[in-house]
C-alpha cells in the first residue's frame, strides 16, 4: 500500500491543477468583457512609479525605525494601521495582477492544439504558490500587523519575486512559443 | 535631477521648467503644490505662460506633467524623515502660521489635490498615508513646541 502513495500523491496533485485549470477556462470565457474593461483601467502613465516595486517601500522597516525613536505611541499606532492596510491592499492588487494575467494566458493558450504540458504544469504551480503566499501574507498582516512579521514578510517578498520573476519568465516563453 | 521623459519633443521645455521655475522653489513639496495648483481640475491640463510662449501649450502642459509625476514619485519613495523635512521647509516657506497650514492640511485634506491624474493607484495610497504620517507627527512637534 505504502508503494502507492507516491502515485497518489502525484495523481491528487494533477487532479488539483486539471480542476483549477477547468475552472480558470470557465471564468475566462464568462468574464472576457471584464478583463477587458479593467485591462483598459490600468494606469498608462509613463512615470517611473509604476516600475518600481511598491512592496519594497511599504515593507521598508527604516520608517518604522524612525516612527518608533521619534514619534509618542498613538503615532505609532497609528502608522502599523496605515501601513497595515497599504500592506493588504498591495497584496491584493498584486494578487489580481496575477490572476488577469493567468486568465489571459489561458485564452490564449484554449485556442492552441499543441501544449507544452510540463511548462503550463509549472506555470499552473507557481501560479498556485503565488497566491496562497499572498492569501496567508493578507491573513498573517491583519492578524499581526506588518512589522511584528517582518522578517516573514521580508523572506516570503523575496520568495514572492522570486516566483513572480520565474512566473513572468514561464510566462514570457509561453507566449513567445504561441 | 534625472527625468524619465521619453518624448523628445518635451525635453527642452521640461529642461526650462527645471531650470527657471523649479529650481527655485525650496522642496519637492513646495514644487509639486506649484505644479498642482497650475493644473486646471477640470480639464487636467496644465498651463504656464512662459514655457507655452517659448514652446507650445499642449507642450507646457506635457512638460509640467512629466515633472509633476516625477516630483511625486521622489517623494513616495523617500523616507517619512526626509518627507517630513520637506513638508516642514513648505510650510516655513508659506506666510501662514505653521500651524494653520497643518490644521488646514489635516482638515480639508488638501495634499489630495496634488496627486498626478496619470499616476499609479498603489503609489497614491502610498503617498497620502505617508502624508497623512508626516502631518501627525509634525502636530505632535509643533504642539510640544509650545
Amino acid at each position: 500500500m505504502s508503494q502507492l502513495l507516491p502515485y497518489l500523491g502525484v495523481a491528487s496533485l494533477l487532479l488539483v491543477v486539471s480542476a483549477l485549470w477547468a475552472r480558470q477556462l470557465f471564468l475566462t470565457r464568462k468574464s472576457r468583457i471584464e478583463l477587458i474593461v479593467s485591462q483598459k483601467r490600468e494606469p498608462t502613465s509613463g512615470s517611473s512609479a509604476s516600475h518600481r516595486d511598491h512592496g519594497e517601500r511599504i515593507f521598508d522597516l527604516g520608517d518604522w525605525d524612525f516612527v518608533s525613536r521619534n514619534a509618542p505611541s498613538e503615532i505609532q499606532e497609528m502608522f502599523l494601521r496605515e501601513r497595515a492596510i497599504l500592506a493588504i491592499s498591495w497584496l491584493r492588487r498584486t494578487r489580481a495582477r496575477i490572476s488577469l494575467v493567468m486568465r489571459a494566458h489561458v485564452a490564449a493558450v484554449g485556442q492552441i492544439d499543441d501544449l507544452h504540458l510540463a511548462t503550463e504544469l509549472k506555470l499552473a504551480l507557481s501560479y498556485l504558490v503565488v497566491l496562497t503566499l499572498c492569501d496567508l501574507l493578507i491573513a498573517w498582516i491583519w492578524l499581526r500587523g506588518p512589522v511584528r512579521t517582518r522578517k516573514m514578510v521580508g523572506r516570503t517578498l523575496r520568495t514572492m519575486s522570486w516566483l513572480r520573476g520565474a512566473f513572468e519568465q514561464l510566462m514570457a516563453r509561453v507566449s513567445a512559443e504561441i | 535631477m534625472s527625468l524619465g521623459v521619453k518624448n523628445v519633443e518635451i525635453e527642452p521645455a521640461v529642461r526650462d521648467l527645471r531650470n527657471r521655475t523649479l529650481a527655485r522653489l525650496p522642496g519637492d513639496v513646495s514644487r509639486l503644490v506649484y505644479l498642482a495648483s497650475s493644473r486646471d481640475l477640470n480639464t487636467g491640463r496644465y498651463s504656464h505662460d512662459g514655457i507655452a510662449f517659448h514652446f507650445s501649450e499642449n507642450v507646457a502642459s506635457k512638460a509640467m506633467a512629466a515633472c509633476h509625476a516625477e516630483i511625486f514619485d521622489r517623494l513616495v519613495y523617500c523616507s517619512l524623515e526626509e518627507l517630513i523635512e520637506e513638508l516642514q521647509s513648505y510650510i516655513s516657506s508659506t506666510a501662514e502660521r505653521p500651524g494653520d497650514v497643518l490644521q488646514s492640511w489635516k482638515r480639508l485634506g488638501s495634499y489630495r489635490v496634488t496627486i498626478p491624474s496619470e499616476c499609479d493607484e498603489m503609489a497614491a495610497e502610498i503617498f497620502l498615508s505617508n502624508v497623512k504620517i508626516a502631518l501627525a507627527i509634525l502636530q505632535v512637534r509643533q504642539e510640544s513646541a509650545f
